[in-house]
């Protein structure tokens, strides 16, 4: 019952959106603010259930309750999130940059040892194992060529985005190269994105077709 | 007071999360831990902003009488029902779960496989092979989009009489070789650019994110 109800509300849910193609109307905005609504919900929901609750609320309640008074060391990150309240009275606003500072100090602090380990280390890594693996005889002539154009690509592109000197000469040739290489990564990008969402569409259409009016 | 003790936090915060990264000793490892963990608990207080100024923006909208302001009732509706029945019944809730399921996903899919329509009315008009670049831009997306689809490779295999599900290996071979390469350029360009700028923040040199004037 619950799901044939479900299933009704979706259908209907969906063509309300699906009528934005012709134009916006009274039933796109219906959908359109109960969607911004219902999501904003949901990621409350999700900021609770995932982040307050196991990481605030428990370890003050076993402070408390099986006397684990560790957890109440929790009480200090409660009051520094709770000067983001300060932006509602101006005169202490500039208190809000107190969470802040320690959010972006974390976050940078982490950034730099994760960022170079799998961004730079494990990108570096990659462009050139298979150089080693041609040293020791293990890949085929169209691997090898593969291998080459990869090295090729990443420093032509690297040399693109190179500004520290003027592209003219050898550098202007490779930067051309690098040139080459983002526009058939850009074209891969743009070609994988209209894919995933024709394969919503087609997901949504099989939707509509298959549960709500079983005609497939 | 004002300016000093947020950018201190933000150098005591970025020096223990990234030197504590490297080192396994246990207490490092605990207090790696215990940081990340206050941020989890710092960051919805964020959310709680971010919320109260979406319910400032429908309410005016509301008591001004804007322009579509009955929708805004909508939001808050939306809000109201995934918030009042997520967060004392948890996220596992089967009503939870069948609001997510049919009536969040479903406006959640439809709306990115509108983008479908719009990506290919954008392409039809701005896609024009003029240059070299362009041309490698448009073939690359080609190739990637008839690759995806299995159609793709029946109607090859069907028509040519060599080089079986060649549409599909030609997309794989551009994702995996020249589109890689150029995102290996921008991923090692990107992660250079952050570590600096991580290294500014922690050090003090880069302060935009405490707003402001200077002597504020």
């Amino acid at each position: 019952m619950w799901e044939l109800i479900g299933i009704w509300l979706a259908a209907l849910l969906t063509l309300c959106i699906f009528s934005f193609l012709y134009r916006d109307n009274p039933f796109y905005r219906f959908a359109e603010h109960l969607f911004v609504g219902v999501s904003v919900g949901y990621g409350i929901v999700l900021t609770v259930h995932q982040g307050l609750i196991p990481f605030a609320w428990n370890p003050l309640r076993d402070a408390f309750t099986q006397q684990q008074w560790i957890g109440l060391v929790k009480i200090i990150p409660i009051c520094i999130g709770a000067l983001f309240f300060a932006r509602l009275f101006p005169a202490h606003g500039w208190l809000i940059r107190y969470p802040i500072a320690i959010l972006i100090g974390v976050g940078s602090g982490l950034a730099i040892p994760n960022v170079m380990r799998a961004d730079i280390f494990e990108q570096v890594l990659g462009t050139l194992t298979p150089f080693a693996q041609i040293h020791a005889g293990e890949l085929d002539p169209f691997q090898i060529f593969g291998a080459i154009l990869m090295l090729l690509g990443v420093i032509s592109t690297l040399t693109y985005f190179f500004f520290s000197v003027e592209h003219r000469g050898v550098v202007g040739g490779v930067s051309k190269i690098g040139i080459v290489f983002l526009m058939i990564g850009f074209g891969s990008a743009f070609g994988n994105t209209v894919m995933g969402r024709v394969s919503l569409l087609i997901q949504r259409v099989d939707f509509l077709l298959a549960d709500w009016l079983h005609l497939i | 007071m004002r300016r000093q003790v947020p950018l201190i936090l933000c150098f005591a915060f970025g020096i223990v999360m990234a030197l504590t990264e490297f080192s396994p000793h246990r207490f490092s490892q605990w207090l790696n831990k215990e940081v990340i963990d206050w941020t989890l608990v710092i960051g919805p207080f964020a959310l709680v902003l971010a919320i109260a100024t979406l319910i400032q923006t429908h309410w005016t909208r509301i008591r001004r009488r804007s322009e579509y302001w009955q929708y805004s009732f909508l939001v808050f509706i939306g809000m109201i029902v995934m918030v009042v029945i997520g967060i004392p019944l948890g996220q596992r809730h089967p009503v939870f779960v069948w609001l997510f399921r049919y009536v969040q996903v479903p406006m959640d899919a439809t709306m990115f496989s509108l983008l479908a329509f719009f990506i290919a009315s954008a392409a039809y008009r701005a896609f024009r092979a003029r240059t070299l670049e362009a041309t490698l831009l448009l073939a690359a997306a080609l190739i990637v989009m008839i690759g995806n689809a299995p159609v793709g490779d029946l109607i090859w295999n069907t028509i040519i009489p060599f080089g079986d599900n060649l549409p599909s290996a030609a997309r794989q071979w551009i994702l995996d070789n020249p589109n890689l390469s150029a995102r290996r350029g921008i991923i090692l360009g990107i992660s250079l650019g952050v570590i600096s700028q991580s290294i500014r923040i922690i050090l003090g040199i880069e302060r935009s994110y405490l707003g402001g004037v200077e002597g504020d």
